[in-house]
């Protein structure tokens, strides 16, 4: 199965939502370690995103221009 | 052919005879295709029709231009055309046939002045906002990561482009530019045709980002137009709008899902979230793994706490365990002594009660060998006394014995039935009766009854 294109909006999301429940008080040692093992795979996948890249131009090609 | 070319037609050398007909259809086609701007001033004589309205444009040099228009052109201005107002026509000329005139087709109608204008924007601004298309909840709201961005200005503006483009971090961001016109007659038609490009054939882009320098309020004419609005609005996909200067407000902004000042603005409010995200995505790596070891010291010191404390609490246990077995060992001991005690006491009873039932068998049993005795003793005398009260039921008996009573001269009277007669009044005369005596007896006949 091919590999679902990456989402940062969706990922950073997720990220906040870990960060969350850790800021809760009941803690469950399992759930924790799930949780700490997703959030850290997902920051490296938006640190990778992060990564300064140079942003892509394209100028679309009009038809109408009133010019002959 | 450009626009705003002068137009050239070429000598028609041809031996053809034209009807007026073919000649007016003939001129149509070579006139119709030029479109042109003119600008002047609305005569006095302004015919308002339902559907569409005939005016006079007219210069200083007293030169006429018969005009005519839909009415929806005039009602995009938001307000009707007044005689001595300045405007600029856009359309192309046609001779009409039934009249051999000469009319002016208007496509598109700007005013002219900064005071008509912003009279025009208000109006326009107070209509537009009736028909709710400045209400904030119809507003689509800018993803949080944008990454495709479609671009709509000029490639050669007062810089629009390159304030936008420069300001615009290096997030990997797709840009795709739509080049416009962003002033005069052209620039409206262009950015509503880019508008819709992008809403046809790259819906699922992030945003529109549709932006222009500063310029004098005439010049931003197309972002203050009724139809400019509504291709804001009808958009599927958010719009930023980033015209002119920070206090240039148009209605396109109004309309606007988010309205940056400027196009510096816009690329700022883009790269926001992307710049925020490039410090934060550090801090929350940093966060869980303080986090993650702040749980494990945690635990160790739980474990370690536990460790002890079991050891302190089993030793607890056991002692008390100890303490209860004892507790439970004297309480059985005490318990046995005292059935022991009770036994005993019952022991001692029983052998009271043994004794005294002993006594009393032995009592009873000298009190019956003394009744025995006694009777034994008695014995005769009751023989003799017996004897004697046997002897004198005897005597009474032979006295009264009927036979003895006959030997002495009675007789007994019985009758048929051999029953005894002892009353004669139940007796009848002439009934038989018989008679027994010590001897013998007799049957008689009754001849007379006394009572």
């Amino acid at each position: 199965m091919p590999e679902e294109k990456f989402n940062f909006t969706k990922a950073y999301q997720e990220i906040e939502g870990i960060n969350e429940w850790f800021q809760g008080e009941e803690m469950d040692l399992d759930e924790a370690l799930r949780k700490y093992e997703r959030g850290m795979e997902l920051i490296n996948k938006c640190k990778d995103r992060l990564k300064e890249s140079e942003n892509k131009f394209e100028e679309i090609k009009k038809k109408y221009l009133v010019t002959e | 052919m450009r626009i705003n070319q002068s137009l050239k037609v070429e000598p028609i050398i041809e031996e053809k005879v034209f009807t007026v007909s073919e000649f007016l259809d003939f001129l149509n086609n070579i006139l119709k295709p030029c479109k042109v701007i003119v600008q002047g001033e609305v005569g006095e004589k302004i015919d308002n029709y339902p559907r569409f309205t005939f005016f006079r444009l007219l210069d200083k040099n007293g030169a006429i231009l018969q005009c005519f228009t839909w009415r929806d052109k005039i009602e995009s201005l938001g307000m009707d055309l007044e005689s001595g107002m300045e405007i600029r026509v856009i359309g192309y000329p046609e001779i009409r046939k039934d009249r051999g005139e000469l009319k002016f087709q208007v496509e598109r109608i700007e005013l002219i002045g900064e005071g008509i204008l912003k009279k025009q924007f208000e109006i326009l601004k107070k209509k537009l906002a009736a028909l709710d298309y400045f209400n904030p909840s119809f507003k689509k709201s800018i993803p949080r990561f944008c990454q495709n961005i479609g671009l709509i200005t000029s490639a050669y503006g007062k810089g629009a482009k390159k304030d936008f483009l420069t300001h615009l971090g290096n997030f990997d961001f797709q840009i795709f530019f739509y080049d416009v016109r962003v002033e005069g007659v052209l620039a409206l038609p262009e950015i509503i045709e880019a508008i819709k490009y992008f809403n046809q054939n790259f819906p699922t882009i992030d945003v529109l980002v549709l932006t222009r320098g500063g310029g004098n309020w005439e010049s931003l004419q197309a972002f203050n137009s009724g139809e400019m609005v509504k291709a804001i609005f009808s958009s599927k996909i958010p719009i930023i709008t980033g015209i002119g200067h920070e206090d240039d407000e148009t209605l396109a902004d109004l309309v606007a899902d988010l309205r940056a000042s400027t196009p510096t603005h816009a690329a700022n409010i883009l790269n926001e979230n992307w710049k925020l995200a490039s410090v934060k995505i550090y801090e929350f790596e940093r966060d869980f793994s303080s986090l993650i070891n702040r749980i494990f010291k945690n635990i160790r010191e739980k474990i370690i706490f536990f460790e002890k404390n079991l050891t302190v609490r089993i030793k607890g246990e056991i002692l008390l365990k100890r303490r209860g077995l004892d507790d439970l060992l004297r309480s059985l001991n005490s318990c046995f002594q005292n059935y022991f005690w009770k036994f005993e006491s019952l022991e001692k009873e029983f052998r009271r009660n043994f004794l005294k039932i002993k006594n009393l068998i032995r009592n009873q049993k000298s009190k019956i060998e003394e009744v025995l005795e006694n009777l034994i003793k008695n014995k005769n005398r009751w023989k003799e006394s017996l004897e004697k009260t046997l002897e004198h039921q005897e005597e009474k008996l032979i006295l009264s014995s009927p036979h003895l009573k006959l030997k002495q001269g009675y007789t007994i009277t019985s009758d048929e039935f051999g029953k005894m007669i002892k009353d004669p009044s139940k007796l009848k005369i002439s009934q038989e009766i018989l008679t027994k005596f010590y001897k013998g007896q007799i049957l008689s006949k009754i001849k007379k009854i006394e009572k």
